[in-house]
């Protein structure tokens, strides 16, 4: 009996011992727990619509926000002269479904639409019906359903033709100061998604003798002849969208710009959000689709013959497959846009922690990895985690780990937004004083020197935590590029494809003054 | 009044005659012949070690003292009264206090007890003593679906063929719920004993119990009552339900249906549980709608509102089959007055073997889980505004445990398990796989 005692006791030291030897983990260290978790690798046909957007972009967001009235003609502008790859926006829809750029999710921080209008149904609104050639009483029914349906000040409720009756310049000035000027005032408009384009194509706004807008528009030819109560019925039945949406009027875009005398040459791509599904009718994803195809935009019906970014020191990326990047934290425009968009055109997910319905709740690598592979099922290829630091003081979302699992998951990180040089230095190489860490292994760059680079040496060593960035500061964020040797460098590792190199020397390699490009520009 | 300290050996008395919750014999007794008085007293001592393994999320692998006990009776002609208390952790807590009466007659015993004690349908695991138990740990299932103390009253029959004890409690035993009525609870225990005798027993039992569930706060103008269910790692080192948990909005009652079985001889016990909890659902969904009409995007009418928000009962279910065999020693022993097997006694050692299984996920077809949002999406698919879902997802878990134990005597004992579980969860998609490793040291008089 004994002995079979002495066994029991031999046998439970062994297990001890089985046990204890492993490598056990004592906490819950997000750090190991990153290369612990299963990452989903995106597919080949995804990776090869990756491969269109340049590496380390530069993305001026809004426009960059701090130089001029965010997603304006102004902001667009100077951002393509300054140089950027890319001129952000967010996608939202009037009335009568145009597809205009505004980021919040009503009009009044970057309009005056509350001295405009009321709180009410725009008073003008009968007018308006009048002045296309409708019937006073035809008129009034159809203000009465427009009652039924309105949200004071959310583009949705308006006509896009009411909307060009808003200032969108004057409230930077009041809240600016110091970036304020005299002509930013009674200037700048609600931008549609074609106007975006047309900045993005060398042109600006056409205006008459006044300085006004010229657009021209007129009841779309299929519904010619109808009464509103009919053209209401007829868009309801085509059951598309909610009929609150009365997308019965066509303008005339192809007449809207001309030639923007101050062109440089510069031709960047859009990078353009599909904002909360319920800002927007169901059909939104399809309806910027169409806007693309009518701009010759959508390099699913026309790709792109160009394939350089950059050319003789100019951005070309507007004229490669990389011109569109689409974007999103909504789910529903995500599924949406990978039912339309079928993963051929660039799309991004955006990240966000807090308690909105699409957050994601748990920023642990069980979470960041779930949303990795909710993205990729979606069919997008680039994640865009928010980043820390002053003056948004976003959560921190890029951190090394969770920059290492994008990396590993073989999507871009295209991280929100940067405001300052400090931010910019942290994520491109000194998040832990330039120290080496266990992400190393797929986030060191060596980075060769240019001729412009201010570094000391042959290269310079460095972990890197992106792959291109939103930016309110363009033409800080440009200079730093050229100067760490992340633009105008014809040897760049290319960290997606090891053993090959990433050219974009012919990048501009000189960062115009902002203000002397502003006064440039006429503001 | 004469003191005097007696023979273990009296203590037998109050082990066939009353229940309590050390069901080890008193061994420091007080008697006062004159006045029919018969006082004990005694103390209970637990100290666990415990080494884990997981395959992600890790376990506090280390030492604890798990219980310290303090317990007294007092016995009075056919009354008799009983009280233990905890200091576990270094924190004051109830146990057992209540006073039973007993009228024994030839055909058997009839008891009334009054007082705060173990539901006699929380399971036939949950009314044996930890101090008499065989595992380090009661099987998961009943603690996750079974039931421990209660305030109430029973009546109980018992003899040597049939066993059947009944009665009435409520939830919490100081009415300190935050709002709302305290619940009431109809709980019974019946056993049939076809072999019972001094060598050998086997008894079959059913158990059931109705709980309408007390307590709630206050929620949009509505009484919300919600029911935690959950479960440790069959340990107590590191108690952490986190891995089977759940809990289970608006419930309103619970109807809990057990079987039982045991059979017992001089060296070998076999015995088993099947639980299983069926969870009712009540919701004022009209308040709770009428309170949801407070923004521009609130729901058109309460059909869309209960669409998006539905509400379904949901059933667990568990079980277990514990077995024992005694190597050397003084004879399993089994505790007529109680139903119950007794525990290891005198100098002795045994080998024990456990199967567990317990279900707290109620999942829903077709739905998909976010691990970064920790929900379910009714549509199949992520949506920025989706339904609700009505899935309950606590977990499925298997547990083996193997184990021996060793008395050094009647009141000392040292106890080793190992167990493994293997986990099914979707929050916990990376533990699969549970190790643990664990010793006690038991000292009870």
């Amino acid at each position: 009996m004994s002995k079979n005692f002495v066994r029991l006791g031999l046998l439970s030291i062994a297990a001890m011992t089985a046990f204890t030897s492993c490598e056990d983990q004592e906490f819950t260290n997000q750090n190991v727990d990153a290369k612990r978790v299963d990452i989903q690798t995106l597919s080949p046909e995804l990776a090869k619509v990756r491969d269109y957007v340049p590496l380390y972009a530069v993305i001026a967001h809004r426009g960059s926000t701090f130089w001029a009235p965010e997603e304006t003609e102004s902001a667009w502008r100077w951002a393509r002269e300054m140089g950027v790859d890319y001129l952000e926006s967010d996608l939202q829809c009037t009335k009568d479904g145009v597809v205009l750029a505004n980021h919040d999710e009503n009009l009044k921080r970057t309009t005056n639409i509350e001295n405009v209008f009321s709180e009410l149904v725009p008073t003008t609104r009968v007018q308006f019906y009048e002045s296309l050639g409708f019937a006073h009483d035809d008129a009034v029914k159809q203000y009465e359903r427009d009652i039924a349906a309105f949200r004071p000040f959310y583009t949705m409720s308006y006509y896009y033709a009411e909307l060009l009756m808003l200032d969108a310049g004057e409230w930077f000035n009041e809240t600016s100061l110091e970036q304020a000027r005299p002509t930013f005032k009674g200037t700048q408009y609600v931008s549609a998604l074609q106007d975006q384009i047309a900045y993005a194509e060398g042109k600006m706004l056409k205006r008459d003798a006044n300085g006004n807008r010229v657009l021209t528009y007129n009841v779309k030819p299929e519904y010619q002849g109808m009464t509103l109560q009919e053209i209401y019925e007829a868009i309801k039945a085509k059951g598309e969208y909610n009929a609150k949406y009365m997308d019965f009027i066509e303008y005339h875009w192809e007449n809207a710009y001309v030639d923007d005398p101050q062109d440089t040459g510069h031709r960047p791509g859009i990078y353009i959000e599909f904002k909360e599904s319920w800002l927007n009718p169901g059909n939104m994803e399809k309806r910027v689709y169409d806007v693309l195809d009518e701009c010759g935009w959508n390099i699913i019906t026309k790709p792109a013959s160009e394939t350089a970014f950059y050319k003789n020191g100019k951005v070309n990326v507007g004229n490669t497959n990389g011109k569109v990047i689409l974007q999103t934290f909504s789910f529903d425009a995500l599924g949406r846009a990978a039912k339309v968009f079928d993963g051929k055109v660039p799309m991004c997910y955006l990240l966000w922690t807090g308690g909105y319905a699409t957050d994601l709740l748990f920023t642990t690598p069980i979470g960041y990895a779930d949303f990795i592979k909710m993205a990729q099922d979606n069919k997008a290829h680039i994640l865009g985690p928010a980043i820390s630091g002053a003056p948004n003081n976003y959560p921190e979302m890029n951190e090394p780990w969770q920059a290492w699992m994008i990396r590993k998951s073989g999507m871009l990180n295209h991280p929100y937004s940067f405001d300052t040089y400090a931010q910019m230095t942290k994520y491109l190489g000194y998040y832990n004083y330039g120290n080496v860490t266990e992400f190393d292994d797929l986030l060191r760059l060596n980075v060769p020197k240019t001729a412009y680079t201010t570094f000391s040496g042959d290269s310079n060593s460095v972990p890197v935590y992106l792959d291109g960035f939103f930016t309110n500061r363009s033409e800080m964020s440009l200079l730093y590029m050229i100067e760490n040797g992340f633009r105008c460098n014809a040897k760049l590792p290319n960290p997606f494809h090891p053993g090959q190199t990433y050219d974009n020397s012919q990048a501009p390699s000189v960062v115009p003054d902002a203000v002397a490009t502003l006064e440039r520009l006429g503001y | 009044m004469k003191k005097y300290f007696i023979l273990p050996l009296m203590a037998s008395f109050a082990m066939v005659g009353f229940a309590q919750d050390f069901d080890t014999d008193p061994t420091v007794m007080i008697d006062n012949e004159k006045e029919d008085l018969h006082f004990t007293v005694g103390a209970r001592m637990m100290a666990d070690v415990a080494y884990y393994h997981s395959d992600f999320t890790p376990m506090k692998s280390g030492a604890s003292l798990t219980d310290a006990r303090l317990r007294a009776s007092l016995t009075y002609k056919d009354w008799y009264f009983y009280a233990d208390f905890g200091f576990g952790g270094g924190k004051f807590s109830q146990k057992n206090i209540f006073v039973q009466y007993t009228n024994k007659q030839d055909a058997g015993n009839h008891s009334v007890k009054a007082g705060y004690y173990n539901d006699p349908a929380g399971s036939m695991a949950r009314n044996t003593s930890l101090g008499s138990y065989h595992f380090i740990s009661r099987p998961g299932s009943t603690n996750a679906l079974g039931e421990g103390r209660e305030l109430g009253i029973t009546y109980k029959f018992e003899n040597n063929t049939w066993f059947a004890q009944q009665g009435v409690f409520t939830e919490d035993k100081y009415n300190s719920q935050e709002a709302g009525f305290n619940g009431v609870t109809v709980a019974g225990r019946w056993l049939y004993r076809p072999l019972n005798d001094n060598n050998e027993t086997f008894h079959v039992g059913l158990n059931a119990r109705y709980a309408r569930i007390g307590g709630g706060v206050e929620y949009n103008n509505t009484l919300k009552k919600t029911l935690t269910l959950g479960q440790s790692l069959e340990t107590f080192v590191d108690d952490t339900e986190q891995f089977v948990s759940c809990d289970i909005p608006w419930a309103k009652s619970t109807v809990d249906v057990g079987v039982e079985a045991l059979y017992k001889n001089n060296k070998f016990f076999a015995r088993g549980e099947y639980l299983f909890k069926y969870v009712a659902k009540e919701r004022d969904s009209e308040t709770l709608f009428i309170a949801a009409q407070n923004n521009i995007d609130a729901w058109g009418s309460i059909d869309y509102w209960i669409a998006a928000n539905p509400i379904k009962d949901n059933k667990f279910h568990g079980g277990y089959l514990e077995l024992g065999y005694l190597i050397f020693g003084k004879p399993y022993t089994y505790n007529n007055a109680e139903g119950l097997l007794g525990g290891l006694g005198g100098n002795s050692l045994e080998l024990v073997a456990r199967y567990n299984y317990t279900n707290l996920s109620n999942l829903i077809e077709g739905e998909y889980y976010s691990a970064g949002r920790d929900q379910y999406y009714p549509g199949g698919y992520m949506q920025d505004w989706p339904y609700n879902s009505a899935a309950i997802s606590g977990g499925n878990i298997h547990s083996a445990t193997i184990g021996a134990n060793y008395s050094f005597n009647k009141f000392c004992s040292v106890m080793l398990n190992y167990t493994y579980h293997k986990l099914d969860r979707d929050k916990y998609s990376y533990d699969k796989n549970f190790h643990s490793l664990q010793a006690r040291l038991l000292f009870q008089f």
